[in-house]
């Protein structure tokens, strides 16, 4: 599998999971997916559409955030420790760009770089789950880990 | 208990070794199996980590009622005569924390220890430990509020968290698979790392 294919699909499915776990919130089911939709302005009424597309959406940018990891890390094999390190990096560049700036800009905060702690709280560790779990995701696809004993 | 790529080999070899000495066969996870338990940890860690957002600091006004609850509902003796003079000492209200003295250092303990649990659990990182700590919770909770909702909800929760103490599932998907690798290979010379090792 080349670095290309093998971060997209690490990318789809670590988004598959951002989304799963923006689905089982506390309330009603879903009910952050479509923050996801915010972030580029587009605002569906219907509320069950509008949480199926932010699925749907989340897993796509998932697939995107994976394929530019996979063109940085190249052609060549990468250590576990690199891979978490860079999957650490990429879920603070994600946190950074959609938790924080856009999710700002598009809700006309006082500044793009507001914080309060409990949105902060709320998205800064799950958005670098996102990434941790795609770099993991691309090491398992590169070939077999090695061994772990109990 | 071993986690190997080839889980099948491992398999065919323990069979034939337990058929020539008598043994039990050794048990194998395949990677498809741990990678499962991965997730597993990773949803059981965001449990934890979405309880955190009714009890936020400062106040951790949240909190307060399920304490009460648990001073007058405990199926232990002796555990609601402790409660009462810990987390409710000095209350004067059963609806507000008003003259509590000692509530908010104990409730932010709780919080604390609540987030320690979610984010080793969430990140793989000493995954064992992560779960030990969220054992101790859930049973506590078990303790002081199973008999005021649905029985096992609190004993699924004791068991979810033993379930991961027992399984190194921060081994796939998360930190533990860098940590493990360097903590074993250390184990042969420091007793530290050796023991550290094993939340890994």
């Amino acid at each position: 599998m080349t670095h290309f294919r093998r971060g997209l699909f690490a990318g789809l499915l670590a988004g598959l999971l951002l989304a799963m776990l923006n689905f089982v919130t506390d309330g009603t089911p879903g009910r952050t997916l479509p923050d996801a939709l915010h972030w580029f302005g587009i605002t569906i009424a219907d509320p069950t559409l509008s949480r199926f597309t932010g699925f749907f959406l989340l897993i796509i940018l998932g697939g995107i955030a994976g394929i530019i990891f996979g063109l940085v890390q190249g052609e060549r094999d990468i250590t576990i420790g690199r891979s978490l390190l860079s999957g650490l990096v990429l879920g603070l560049v994600w946190w950074l760009l959609f938790s924080l700036l856009l999710t700002n800009i598009m809700s006309h905060a006082s500044s793009p770089l507001s914080l309060q702690f409990g949105m902060f709280l709320a998205t800064f560790p799950i958005d670098l789950l996102f990434g941790i779990v795609l770099g993991a995701i691309y090491y398992q696809l590169q070939g077999q880990p090695a061994m772990a004993e109990m | 208990m071993t986690i190997l790529s080839s889980a099948n080999e491992r398999k065919e070899k323990g069979i034939t070794r337990a058929k020539e000495t008598g043994t039990t066969t050794s048990i194998t996870l395949s990677e498809r199996s741990i990678t499962g338990f991965a997730l597993i940890r990773i949803f059981v860690g965001y449990l934890w980590f979405q309880q955190l957002f009714w009890k936020m600091p400062p106040d951790f006004v949240g909190l307060y009622s399920y304490i009460v609850r648990e001073s007058q509902h405990t199926i232990i003796p002796g555990y609601g005569y402790i409660l009462q003079h810990t987390f409710l000492s000095g209350c004067t209200s059963l609806l507000t924390a008003t003259g509590c003295t000692l509530y908010v250092p104990l409730a932010a303990s709780v919080w604390i220890t609540e987030l320690i649990v979610a984010i080793s659990l969430m990140f793989g990182l000493f995954t064992r430990f992560g779960a030990i700590l969220g054992s101790v919770l859930a049973i506590q909770l078990y303790v002081g509020l199973a008999y005021t909702e649905w029985l096992w909800t609190y004993g699924m929760l004791v068991l979810l968290c033993l379930a991961l103490t027992a399984i190194p599932a921060g081994r796939r998907l998360g930190f533990d698979q860098w940590f493990a690798l360097r903590l074993q290979s250390a184990a042969h010379s420091n007793r530290l790392a050796r023991f550290v090792s094993w939340f890994a």
